[in-house]
Formats: structure tokens, C-alpha cells, sequence
């Protein structure tokens, strides 16, 4: 009966304004009850529409038919609702979408749970809003501008990371990993895993040291602590690119133990064959995993001539000289972009032999030596090299005790280099007569944007005038950057840059 | 300690998320449109704005135009050197606690090692000693072995008891240390961890804070920056929206304008309208009356000729029978000029046979009658021959008479002057002078004197020369010389010399050959002959014309050769009338003209000559030409013959005769008187009869004479 109502109403809008305004309420309010609530917050209450004649009545619900694409006035669903109402309440037993219309695909695809089982979804299903309500439900927190800005890569990418973050070895079954594997092979690229479980011990059984040992030194008693064996999962991901991992423990608390952070060497000989494997790896990173320079040694080798790998992040860990120097003899032999050795133990002969192979790179253009202890021998070395580099921009040099020779050699880059863009020297004993000369050499270089000289002894009017001096270099870069063709910088020292880029 | 890093970067990523919006579309309009066409304005604005930046050049005039553009860019340029600074400073302020922690992170380091190394010597010396302990223990154990008394075995055990303890001690004691150092360390990690928290709070918490102020400030800078696009194109809005009522004014107005126009002008085309209607109208009843009376005039002009049609009809019928008869009448006499023609034909071969008879027939006597005609020339010709032979002989017996006559009219009249002589003498006693007169020295016919040729002449001329020396006073006495007397026979002589030295080239190089062993004038009387006919000189007056003119030429052009053709034309007006008229008058001209001037030949150059030669011959063919015919058939000129005669008669004159008259009437009386006389009166008379019949016989004579001259 409502019905008919609502159809007389289409059908005999010239009527009486009185009746068709009863007629109207009534059909509004039929229509607030069903089961679309759409339709109610945009049907104007009737309240609102009293007094107005018919003429601007019709118009109204025209204005609402236009506005909601749903709308329908047949309370009785089209089949092709119903059918699609069935596909989504058995699309687990029997996923049909890839033979519907799209706009139909659109409907189930908008109606399907995200709880569905993934061997079901993960082929079948590419669309982004789908994968969005799947994160969103999971996680409070998405960046998908970091997985690709793809809500399913950033599904697959997390999914994977927590099962692997929560993989114990020897209690889980590794086919819980391997079984996925096939699912989410093409849409990984990147893995970032910051926490892998050592095996659970039980306090009962003795240690067997000769288990996992094969020559540590300090560790008297190897318990066989090694970690879940990447091998076969990175093998499996074709796309793999950036690989980011730890081997610690989080949020352990008080419940601290040494061993819980112990990166095994045979952890290390099987990282190394899965990175060496692995030919897509752009990024590599291995952070506070207390790498020392043997098992620094041994991955540096397998990365050595690895045909994509562009980033190494090895910061926080326990490198010292002899691993800095792999790390150099890894840059003349790979395309590295970027290196990353923060927080390490590397030292004035370690600075050295990466500054000897910095000097004739023409790949690298971050180096990020913050916090290691490689002083000014360390720091002439690879001022040296600067003046013949023509390719790294960024230079890390912070809390390295360098104090004033390397800020005289690094005022004479600052006026030869036209690369660099980016150094920091914070947390160094620079001096008064430093920052002096660093003023000097800045005032020459019209490229440097960043240059930090916080807490490094510097007086505040140097570098005050410094900041003046990047200040105006910024300018200019971004003037470049906005206009590089017809835009004459009043710099003619840049001149030749300019077509360069 | 390490989280500030990462937490630090993804600070500042969120900032930079949140600084792009700034970016995007800050005109929040309804219409895309609009929208796109703000950004591109404002895109527009900001490579302008840089491009007059980075040029240096504020230019006044655009200023006043691009001041509104200007506000929006300002203020977009102070927002955005202001939310970098803020950016700038947050960032420090929030990478300030990493920076601090990695300081303390160091410092602890230094601490550290330094402790490290304390505790290494220390338990360097630990080990030393305790080792020096040791060692002193185990020595003391060997000794120990050597003691056989058991109170010194104890003591020593108990020394020994009491070193181990001792070492021990230390050891404990160290490990206690340690151990206590351990603990201190322990609560430093609580420490740390509690600093770390505290760190990672306060980062948070300035993170959040610049977050929140970076948003705040981005908002209002936001609303800045749509406040000064709104101010801007309200401002655009007006000035577009005033343009647009203007413009639409001015429409208006216009198309008012236009209306009125099209009003008057559609009534003026109603009123023509009218007019051309009303005229249409008179014209179309004119043309229609017009029209209706062509159609009745028509009509009967078509009933006219619809009578003649049948009239011609008739007539045609008629004419037609007639032709039929006429063709029947053709037929026969068709047939009967067919019979004519072959008669006809007939007849012509008759008379083509007829006519090649008489052809033959025509030809043969043309033929007989040629040669009858060649015949007769030759007879002619012969007859010619005879006549200039009687000619010949006529003259001769002319001349013969004449002279015979005149011998005879001289012996008369040398009796009569005898007679009067004697009259004179005898009888009135007076001196008597004979009388002379210029017939009586005439010999032969008058003006029959030879024409000389030039050779002839020449000859003389050289001849003369050649015995000048000798027989000077001989040649004037010549009468016929005194033509060339006027000008020197020498000068003459001069002249030809000359011309016949320069022009040899007339003369044939056979000839000149056969001259050379001649003599001297011979050979130049030869070849003088050669040039003259060359030049075609015969008579002896064109010797003489040749010879003046050389004379002539060199008193007109001795100064300049170059008016030989003006000569040449004064020459010829002179020298074309009568030539033997005027021949004693140029001869008289020449006269003085040698006097004034002695000719000397010498003047004339030799290279003149051919230039004097070829002046000559071209004066003189015109005349010679003219007169070729008339000297072949000379004719003796009689007109003076009778004043011969006459003179001849007339030698006594009428005083005379008078005087004899009265002589004789005075003689008659005298003869009367003296009778003796009386015989020679007689005498006298019978001379006188015979006299007259002489004239008689003369008078006969001459008439005959006439007759065969004009027989000639």
C-alpha cells in the first residue's frame, strides 16, 4: 500500500497541494523506514516542506531522485540487488566478481566483510577500498604512503610483519608463514620486521653450546638461540625490495635478558645467502642487532656486487674499523646510494678507508657516520675525499669528537664542492676559531641547505651568519626547483649547475 | 636513546604533508572553472613576480596594474618565509633533544672508557697481585712438602689457610666490587631507561605541541592567504562586474539605436513600397491597354495575312502548274541543245584542225616574212653606207662650190675694189684704204672649220713645245691656236705632263710595254691618247675644259683641297647649257684669270690630280652624255651663209654705191661727155647682169643644197 502510494505521487504531482502534501509526508515516511538510512538524512523532513506549494514539491524530489544514486522508489529490491546480496553472503564458499559488471563488482565489493578468510581475497580482490576497510579494521594506524600509498601491499606488508614478529621458533609451525606465502608474493615489497623472537628456552634442559656455535668468542655458553630462518619466506617474494629487520626483542621491560638479543652466527650466514639470493633488495637494513665486524664482514661479502641494492643501513650495532673498511670496499663494488653506519664503534683508520673509497665514488650520496668516535684523522680523510667527490649530498658527521683541523678542511670543501647538500657536525668540539673558518667556507658555497652546529662549541655569531648563508641558499634552490628553465639566477657561479639537473 | 632518530624523521614527514596542502587550491569556489582559472592566474602572477624579481626591474607603470596581484603574491611569499622559519625552528627544537642525547650519549662514553680502563688496570693489578699471591702460595706448598715436622706443617698450612683466605678475600672483595658496581650500573639502566622515557615524552610532547602549532599557524596563514584571493577578486568581481554594465550600457544603447534605425528605415521602405506599387499599377493598365490593342492590331494583321497566305496559295498553285509545264517544255529543249552541243562539238574539231592548219601555215609565213625583214635591213644598212658616202661627197662638192664661188664672189669683189680703188684713186683723188672685213678672209664654207681631236691638239701642243724655243712668234700667228691661247700652250703642256705621269694607271700595261722604246713625246702622245679615251676626252673643247678646270681648281682649292665639290658644282651650272654657245665666253672668263694669276703648274700637287681627275669626270658625264646623239649627226649650219653672202654682196657699201651712183650719173655725164667711156660702161653692165645671174645661179643652187640637207 505504501507503494502505491509513492508511485500516485510520481504519477499525479499536479494535484491539490494539500493532498499531495499528505501524500508526500506519508510517502517520506515510508521511505524514512526503509532499510536504506540514506535516503532519511536527505529527504527534507516533512515539517520543513509544509506550506510550500506543489510546483516547488516536485522539484524538491526531483532534487533528492538526482542527488542519491540509490534512491529508488520500489521498496521491492531489483534481483540484481539480491543476487549481489547473495554473492556477498557466499562469497567465501563461492567467490564470484571478476564475471560482474563493474558497477555491480562495486556493490559487492562494498559489502563484503573483511574478516573473509585471505586465501579467498587475496588473488581475487584489487580494490583499494576493500583492503582500506581490512587495514583500518586491523590497525588503528595506517601510513599507506609508505607501503606504495596501496592499502593492500600495506595489508600483505603488516600481516606478514606480525606473523613474523610473533614467529617463535621451534613452537610455531613455519607453514604458517609458508602457506601465505603464495597469497601475498606479489604484493610485498617491503618487510620491516623489528622484532624476531629468540626460541623459547625452558629453563629445565641444559644449554648445548656446540649446537648453533661455530667460533664466537666472548660467549662461553651458545645456547641454540637463533632466530627464525628468512631463507625460504624472501625467496619466495619475488618483489621483495626493502628488507628491514632487528633481531631483539621489544617492549621486553624488566624482563630484560642478554640473550634475547643475540644475532647468532649462523643467523648471520643464513641472512647473508637470503640477501645474496635475493636479487630484487634495494634496501637493506639491520639495525640494533649488535652486528660486530665479523658478521658485518661476512654480509657485506655476500652484498658484494648485488646488482640492485642501493641503501645499507647498519646503524646501531657494533661495527668498529674493520668492518668500516669492508663497508668501503662494498662502495667501489656495488651501486650503494646510501650508507648508514650511526651509532657504531668505527674509528679513525675505519673513517680512512671509507673516505679513500669515497674520494673516487660516483654512486653514493648519503653517508651517515653520526655518533662513532672517528676524530679528526678520520674526519681530514674524508674532507680529503670531498674535494674530489662529485656525489654525495648528504654528509652525517655528528658527535665524531672532530674539532678544529677538520673544520679547516671541511671551510675549504664548502668552497670547491658544488654538490653537497646537507652536513651535520653537531655534538663535535668544533671551537670558536672552527666555526669561524666554516663561516668563511660557507660564505663561498651557494649550494649547502642543511649544515648543523648545534652543541660543537661554535660561537652563536658564526653560526647565526651561517643559517643567514643557508638561508639564502634555500631561497635559491627553491627558486631552481620551481623554475629551472627560464629562471637566470642572479648567481653566476651557478650558471653551469643549472643544466646540469 | 635511538627512537628520537626515526621518530624525528617521521615528525618531520607529517610536517611536510601538512605543508602541501598550502599548496593546492586555496580559491575554494563552486566552479571548477573559475578554480582552474585561478590557479593559472595566480601560476601566471608567481612567474611574473619571479621573473621581475630575478631581473631586478620594478617597473612602475605595471606596478600600479599588478598591485592587486601583487597583495595575494605578498602575502603568499611572507606566509611561506614564515612557516619555514617556524618548520625550521620546530625541527631544531625537536632534533635539540636527539642532538642532547647524543652528547650525553658521548660524554657517557668518554666516562665510560675511562672507567673501563680503570677497572681493566685495576683488575689488571688484581690479577698481578693475586697471581704474585698465588704463585708465593704455591711456592710455599712445595716448601710445604719439604717439612717433615707436623707443627710446622700445620703452621705452614695455617699461613697457607690463611693466604688462600686472604686471596680470596680480594677476590671477594673485587667481586663485590664489581658487583656493586653492577648494581649501581643496574640502577643506571633504570635511570637511563626512566631518562629515556622522560626524553621520549618531552619529545612527544614537543612534537605534538609543534604539530599543533605548525597546524595553527598553517590555518591562519591559510586564511591569510584566502583572505587577501578573496579581498583580490572581490575587487576583480567589481572592477568585472562595472566593465560588464558598461559594456552592457553601451549594448544598450546601441541596440536602441539600431532599433530606431531599423523603425524608420522599415517605414521609409513602406512608403517606396507604396509608391512603387502605385506606379506598378499604372504601368501594368498602360502596358495592358497597350497590349489589347497590339492583340487587335495583330489580328487583323493575321487576318490580312491569312488572305494573302491563301492568295499565295493560289498563286503558288498556279505558278506550279505553270513550272510543271515548263519543265516539260526544259525537257524537250534540254534535249534539243544535247542534239546542239554534239553538233557543235562537231564543229569545233573542225575547226581545231582548221586552226592547227592555219598555225602551220601562219609560222611559215612568219618565217619567210623575217627573213624578208633581214634582207631589208641589210639593204638599209647598205643604203646608209651610200647615203653617208653621197654625204661625203656632197660636202665635198659643197665645199668645192663654195670655194669656187667664193673664189669667184672674191675676184669680183677684188675687182670692185679694184674699181673703187681705182675710183678713188683715179678718179675722185682719194687716198683708199682697202677695206677689210672678215668674210673676205674667209676660205671654204663658214663654221666648217675641222673639229680638231684632243690627240690632234695634244700633238700640236707638244709639237708647239718642242719648237717654242725656235718658233715662238710663229704659233700665235695661228689662227685656230688662239683658243688655247688663253691659257699658255705651255702651261698646257705642263698640265698634260702631269696628268700623264699620275695617271698611268689608266693606261694598259700592254701599251706601255710597247711605248717604252719610243720617243719621248711620242710615248706621252700615246699614252695621253690612252688616258683621254679612258676618260672619254675627244673634242678639243674638252681638252680645254680639262685643262682650266685643273686650273680652276688649283686658284680655288691652292687653299684647301677640300671645296672640289663646291667647284664642281659652280662648275657645272656654268658648263651644262649650250657648250659651244658658251665656249667663248668661258674662254673670255679664262683670260683674266691667267692674267691675274701666271699658271704654274707646279702648284698643283701631284696628289691632287686623281682628286681634280675624278671631279672632272663626274662633271663631265652628264653633258657628254645629253650631247652623244647630237654630235654623231652633225648638220652644217646654213643660217649664216646668206649674211655671207649678203656681206659678200654688200662689200661696197651703199656710201659707196651712192658715191658711185653720183659718180656715175656724174660719169654718164662725163661718158656723156666723154664717150670713150662709153665701152667701158657696157663693160660695167654686162659684169653687173653676169653678176646677178651668178646670184641667180647660187640662189638655185642653195635651194637644191636645202633640199638634200633635209633629204639627210
Amino acid at each position: 500500500m505504501q507503494e502505491t502510494l509513492a508511485t500516485s505521487t510520481l504519477l499525479a504531482p499536479s494535484r491539490s497541494s494539500i493532498s499531495t502534501q499528505e501524500r508526500f509526508s506519508t510517502a517520506g515516511q515510508t521511505s524514512s523506514t526503509g532499510p536504506q538510512p540514506s535516503r532519511l538524512s536527505i529527504i527534507p523532513p516533512p515539517s520543513k516542506s509544509k506550506g510550500w506549494n506543489s510546483g516547488t514539491k516536485v522539484r524538491r524530489m526531483r532534487r533528492i531522485i538526482a542527488e542519491d544514486p540509490e534512491w529508488s522508489l520500489a521498496i521491492v529490491p531489483l534481483l540484481t540487488e539480491l543476487c549481489i546480496q547473495h554473492i556477498v553472503k557466499n562469497f567465501q564458499n563461492n567467490p564470484i566478481l571478476k564475471q560482474l559488471l563493474p558497477e555491480h563488482q562495486q556493490k559487492v565489493l562494498s559489502h563484503l566483510s573483511p574478516e573473509l578468510p585471505l586465501a579467498v581475497t587475496a588473488n581475487l580482490i584489487d580494490d583499494e577500498s576493500y583492503w582500506r576497510r581490512c587495514c583500518l579494521q586491523r590497525w588503528p594506524v595506517c601510513h599507506v604512503a609508505r607501503h606504495g600509498g596501496s592499502w593492500k601491499r600495506l595489508f600483505f606488508e603488516r600481516h606478514l610483519e606480525n606473523l613474523i614478529k610473533h614467529f617463535i621458533p621451534g613452537t610455531t609451525d613455519p607453514a604458517v608463514l609458508l602457506d601465505l606465502l603464495p597469497l601475498c608474493r606479489s604484493y610485498v615489497r617491503r618487510l620491516c620486521v623489528h622484532q624476531l623472537l629468540p626460541p623459547v628456552q625452558p629453563p629445565a634442559p641444559p644449554r648445548s653450546g656446540e649446537l648453533s656455535d661455530s667460533g664466537s668468542e666472548g660467549e662461553t655458553e651458545e645456547p641454540a638461540t637463533d632466530h627464525y630462518q628468512l631463507r625460504d619466506l624472501v625467496a619466495g617474494l619475488s618483489h621483495l625490495e626493502e628488507l628491514d629487520l632487528v633481531y631483539g626483542v621489544k617492549d621486553c621491560g624488566m624482563n630484560f635478558e642478554g640473550n634475547l638479543f643475540l644475532f647468532t652466527y649462523r643467523d648471520c650466514h643464513s641472512l647473508a645467502a637470503t640477501i645474496k639470493a635475493c636479487h630484487t633488495l634495494k634496501i637493506f637494513r639491520l639495525t640494533r642487532s649488535k652486528v660486530d665486524d665479523d658478521k658485518a664482514r661476512i654480509l657485506i661479502r655476500s652484498l658484494l656486487d648485488h646488482p640492485a641494492l642501493e641503501e645499507l643501513d647498519l646503524s646501531h650495532n657494533l661495527i668498529a674499523d674493520r668492518g668500516a673498511r669492508a663497508a668501503a670496499k662494498l662502495l667501489s663494488h656495488s651501486r650503494l646510494r646510501v650508507l648508514n653506519l650511526a651509532n657504531n664503534q668505527v674509528r679513525a683508520p675505519g673513517a680512512q678507508s671509507l673516505a679513500h673509497a669515497l674520494a673516487h665514488n660516483t654512486n653514493l650520496i648519503s653517508l651517515n657516520l653520526r655518533l662513532n668516535c672517528i676524530e679528526d684523522e678520520g674526519g681530514q680523510a674524508l674532507a680529503h675525499a670531498l674535494q674530489t667527490n662529485k656525489c654525495l649530498t648528504t654528509l652525517h658527521l655528528g658527535g665524531n669528537e672532530l674539532s678544529e683541523p677538520t673544520a679547516t678542511l671541511l671551510s675549504q670543501v664548502l668552497s670547491v664542492n658544488t654538490t653537497l647538500t646537507s652536513i651535520n657536525l653537531s655534538c663535535n668540539h668544533i671551537g670558536l676559531d672552527g666555526g669561524k673558518q666554516l663561516l668563511e667556507g660557507m660564505l663561498d658555497n651557494k649550494t649547502l641547505l642543511e649544515f648543523d652546529l648545534r652543541l660543537s662549541d661554535v660561537a652563536q655569531e658564526s653560526e647565526y651568519l651561517i643559517g643567514q648563508a643557508l638561508c639564502a641558499n634555500r631561497e635559491a634552490a627553491r627558486q631552481r626547483t620551481l623554475n629551472p628553465g627560464h629562471f637566470m639566477s642572479p648567481i653566476v657561479a651557478k650558471g653551469p649547475e643549472n643544466p646540469a639537473r | 636513546m635511538n627512537p628520537p632518530g626515526p621518530l624525528g624523521v617521521l615528525e618531520e614527514k607529517e610536517e611536510e604533508h601538512l605543508s602541501t596542502p598550502i599548496l593546492g587550491p586555496s580559491i575554494h569556489s563552486d566552479n571548477p572553472q573559475e578554480r582552474i582559472q585561478a590557479r593559472r592566474l595566480r601560476i601566471a602572477a608567481r612567474l611574473e613576480a619571479r621573473r621581475r624579481e630575478a631581473l631586478g626591474e620594478y617597473l612602475d607603470g605595471k606596478k600600479e596594474s599588478e598591485e592587486d596581484q601583487r597583495k595575494s603574491y605578498k602575502q603568499k611569499e611572507e606566509s611561506r618565509l614564515k612557516l619555514a622559519k617556524l618548520l625550521l625552528c620546530g625541527t631544531e627544537l625537536v632534533t635539540n633533544i636527539q642532538v642532547a642525547t647524543d652528547i650525553r650519549e658521548i660524554h657517557r662514553r668518554v666516562e665510560e672508557e675511562e672507567i673501563k680502563r680503570q677497572r681493566l688496570e685495576k683488575l689488571e693489578n688484581e690479577v698481578k697481585t693475586s697471581q704474585d699471591k698465588f704463585d708465593e702460595i704455591t711456592a710455599k706448598w712445595e716448601v710445604g712438602k719439604q717439612k717433615r715436622i707436623p707443627q710446622d706443617l700445620w703452621d705452614m698450612l695455617n699461613t697457607q689457610q690463611v693466604h688462600c683466605a686472604g686471596l680470596i678475600e680480594d677476590k671477594n672483595k673485587l667481586i663485590s666490587e664489581l658487583q656493586q658496581e653492577l648494581k649501581i650500573k643496574d640502577d643506571q639502566y633504570v635511570k637511563d631507561l626512566k631518562k629515556q622515557s622522560d626524553d621520549i615524552c618531552l619529545l612527544l610532547e614537543r612534537m605534538e605541541e609543534q604539530v599543533k602549532h605548525v597546524m595553527k599557524t598553517f590555518r591562519q596563514e591559510l586564511n591569510y592567504i584566502e583572505k587577501a584571493f578573496e579581498i583580490e577578486r572581490q575587487e576583480l568581481l567589481t572592477s568585472n562586474k562595472k566593465k560588464w554594465e558598461r559594456a552592457l550600457q553601451a549594448h544598450n544603447a546601441k541596440e536602441l539605436e539600431y532599433l530606431m534605425n531599423r523603425i524608420k528605415k522599415a517605414e521609409d521602405y513602406e512608403k517606396q513600397l507604396n509608391r512603387q506599387r502605385m506606379w506598378d499599377w499604372e504601368e501594368y493598365n498602360m502596358i495592358k491597354i497597350k497590349l489589347e490593342q497590339d492583340v487587335q492590331v495583330l489580328e487583323q494583321q493575321l487576318q490580312q495575312m491569312k488572305a494573302t497566305y491563301q492568295l499565295n496559295q493560289e498563286k503558288l498553285e498556279y505558278n506550279f502548274q505553270v513550272l510543271k509545264k515548263r519543265d516539260e517544255e526544259s525537257t524537250v529543249i534540254k534535249s534539243q541543245q544535247k542534239r546542239k552541243i554534239n553538233r557543235l562539238h562537231d564543229t569545233l574539231n573542225n575547226l581545231r584542225s582548221k586552226y592547227a592548219k592555219q598555225i602551220k601555215q601562219f609560222q611559215e609565213e612568219n618565217q619567210s616574212l623575217t627573213s624578208d625583214y633581214k634582207r631589208l635591213v641589210m639593204q638599209f644598212k647598205e643604203l646608209q653606207k651610200a647615203m653617208r658616202h653621197f654625204a661625203l661627197i656632197d660636202d665635198k662638192q659643197f665645199r668645192e662650190i663654195w670655194l669656187m664661188n667664193e673664189e669667184e664672189a672674191k675676184d669680183l669683189i677684188s675687182r670692185a675694189f679694184d674699181v673703187d680703188r681705182i675710183i678713188h684713186t683715179h678718179h675722185l683723188g682719194l687716198p683708199w684704204t682697202a677695206p677689210d672685213f672678215w668674210f673676205l678672209r674667209n676660205v671654204g664654207p663658214i663654221s666648217q672649220q675641222p673639229q680638231k681631236s684632243a690627240t690632234q691638239i695634244v700633238e700640236e701642243v707638244l709639237m708647239q713645245a718642242e719648237e717654242e724655243g725656235t718658233e715662238e712668234a710663229a704659233s700665235e700667228a695661228e689662227s685656230y691656236l688662239d683658243l688655247p691661247r688663253q691659257i699658255s700652250p705651255k702651261t698646257t703642256r705642263k698640265i698634260l705632263m702631269l696628268l700623264c705621269d699620275e695617271s698611268g694607271f689608266l693606261v694598259e700595261s700592254k701599251l706601255l710595254s710597247l711605248l717604252l722604246p719610243l720617243e719621248k713625246n711620242e710615248c706621252y702622245l700615246l699614252r695621253l691618247d690612252a688616258i683621254f679615251s679612258a676618260l672619254g676626252i675627244e673634242s678639243e673643247d674638252d681638252l680645254y675644259k680639262l685643262v682650266n678646270f685643273f686650273l680652276k681648281y688649283r686658284v680655288y682649292h691652292s687653299p684647301s683641297s677640300q671645296e672640289q665639290t663646291s667647284l664642281l658644282s659652280a662648275l657645272e651650272p656654268g658648263e651644262q647649257p649650250d657648250l659651244e654657245g658658251q665656249k667663248e665666253e668661258s674662254l673670255v672668263e679664262g683670260e683674266p684669270e691667267e692674267k691675274e694669276a701666271p699658271p704654274s703648274p707646279r702648284l698643283i700637287h701631284p696628289n691632287d690630280v686623281l682628286k681634280i681627275l675624278e671631279a672632272f669626270v663626274m662633271g663631265l658625264k652628264k653633258p657628254r652624255d645629253s650631247r652623244a646623239p647630237v654630235k654623231l649627226k652633225y648638220v652644217r649650219d646654213n643660217s649664216k651663209d646668206s649674211a655671207y653672202w649678203e656681206a659678200l654682196t654688200t662689200v661696197i657699201p651703199d656710201t659707196t654705191q651712192n658715191l658711185w651712183d653720183a659718180l656715175y650719173t656724174a660719169l654718164e655725164k662725163y661718158h656723156l661727155i666723154l664717150t670713150q667711156r662709153a665701152k667701158l660702161l657696157i663693160e660695167n653692165n654686162s659684169l653687173e647682169q653676169q653678176n646677178t645671174e651668178l646670184q641667180m645661179l647660187l640662189q638655185k643652187y642653195l635651194d637644191s643644197k636645202k633640199q638634200g640637207s633635209v633629204e639627210m
